[in-house]
């Protein structure tokens, strides 16, 4: 049985009165986390932020020492850039995604266990619009 | 960083106090867009605009962290086989005790029998119902009781139950309030942090503390919910003694590193918490 038809709807609270936006970037990290079950990725959290271009969300995140941890972003149709920055804890950049599309995704594998800082960046929005932007946290 | 053609919006630069430090300008750029630069963040900016959702590791997290850390412990074979229910009046309580239920089930979903499964689940779901999870959390569990009691392939579930853990639950929105996930995630990573610990010490791999259990963000975050004032919030032995574990972990993880004895205070200071449910 796969639940993930009715999580479909539900996966991020919200979702019955969320823009239609949202929708299509938690649908879109919702088939990226599914094929991540396949190679052996797990979920810590997705969520779900709305940005116009230039905001920002900053997301706190605990890493263990030896696991592997990716960051998945999707952003919806509005967004042509979406970029995601991993800092540790006291600020220092550490990983950056190299690409200039909606959907930037990055690896790390923390030395230490530690707090890190996880930015999500609307670099190119639609004039006007808010990007609905969902982002995954998962590990091997 | 990708060129961009944009250049840095005024919006940018209000909505983050960061320095903007311009990246170097790519080799070959077409005359009629400028390269946009890499936005940077200061530490102050992250600081305060920080936001919890994605802090606190899940207890399959924590499985993997031990066994990369070359632990052999199975967490699941370390679940208690006490029936933890969620008929209680306190909702703080309430929502710790939904925490770690949801933290045994993902632990044990691949290998315990259904009659005791399921009752995890029906208390799960009870709990859920009792912080007015809305509609969506109920029936996605009936799914997978419904699934279990017709022996379907429980590595199938598995999935199901992380997105549940790991999607459904942080972003849930409740009648009772912005407190409840902080507490159901507090009672989770409790249980977590008792079967780590407990593993720790009968592997005797103390050096491993550390990076398996030093997590004082963490514990601050779930203190901060504990702790806060307001109308709902009603006196409960179980929350009081939360409280007094969460500020003895505070305390401990405060430390640059753990001893053996800190192991040992984490497994009992947690175990107090638990044996009480």
């Amino acid at each position: 049985m796969r639940l993930i038809s009715l999580l479909a709807l539900t996966l991020l609270a919200g979702i019955q009165t969320a823009e239609a936006d949202e929708k299509m970037a938690d649908t879109c990290l919702r088939t990226k986390i599914w094929d991540g079950y396949g190679e052996g990725w797990a979920v810590r959290t997705a969520t779900t932020a709305s940005l116009a271009q230039g905001e920002h969300r900053v997301y706190l995140v605990t890493l263990y020492a030896g696991n592997e941890y990716k960051l998945q972003v999707c952003g919806d149709d509005s967004a042509t850039d979406i970029d995601l920055v991993l800092h540790d804890a006291e600020g220092v950049e550490l990983v950056r995604d190299q690409t200039n599309d909606r959907e930037p995704v990055v690896t790390y594998k923390p030395a230490n266990t530690e707090t890190y800082y996880v930015v999500l960046y609307a670099g190119q929005v639609a004039e006007g619009q808010n990007a609905g932007v969902a982002m995954a946290v998962t590990y091997k | 960083m990708a060129p961009r053609w944009i250049l840095l919006s005024l919006s940018l630069l209000v909505g983050c106090t960061g320095e903007e430090q311009p990246a170097e300008q790519p080799a070959e750029q077409p005359a009629e867009q400028p390269a946009t630069p890499d936005v940077q963040f200061n530490p102050d900016t992250l600081k305060a605009d920080a936001e919890n959702v994605t802090l606190v590791p899940s207890p399959a997290e924590m499985q993997r962290a031990l066994a990369n850390a070359g632990l052999t412990s199975e967490l699941a074979s370390m679940v208690s086989d006490k029936d933890i229910g969620t008929d209680v009046e306190n909702l703080d309580q309430v929502a710790v005790r939904t925490g770690v239920i949801l933290a045994e089930v993902v632990l044990t979903l691949k290998d315990a029998p259904k009659e005791k499964l399921v009752p995890r689940l029906e208390s799960m779901k009870a709990g859920f119902v009792k912080l007015g999870a809305g509609d969506d959390i109920p029936p996605t569990i009936d799914e997978l009781i419904s699934s279990i009691n017709n022996d379907l392939n429980r590595e199938d579930l598995l999935d199901d139950v992380d997105l549940l853990s790991g999607a459904m639950v942080p972003e849930l929105e409740t009648e009772a309030g912005d407190w409840v996930v902080p507490l159901i995630q507090a009672g989770s990573w409790l249980e977590g942090a008792h079967l780590v610990s407990g593993a720790i010490e009968s592997e005797s791999k103390f050096d491993a503390a550390g990076s398996l259990l030093r997590q004082p963000e963490v514990v601050e975050y779930f203190l901060k919910y504990v702790q806060r004032e307001g109308g709902d919030k009603a006196p409960d032995e179980v929350v009081k003694q939360l409280e007094a574990t969460l500020v003895k972990l505070k305390e401990i993880a405060s430390k640059p590193s753990l001893s053996e004895e800190d192991v040992k205070e984490i497994h009992a200071a947690t175990g107090a918490v638990l044996s009480m449910l």
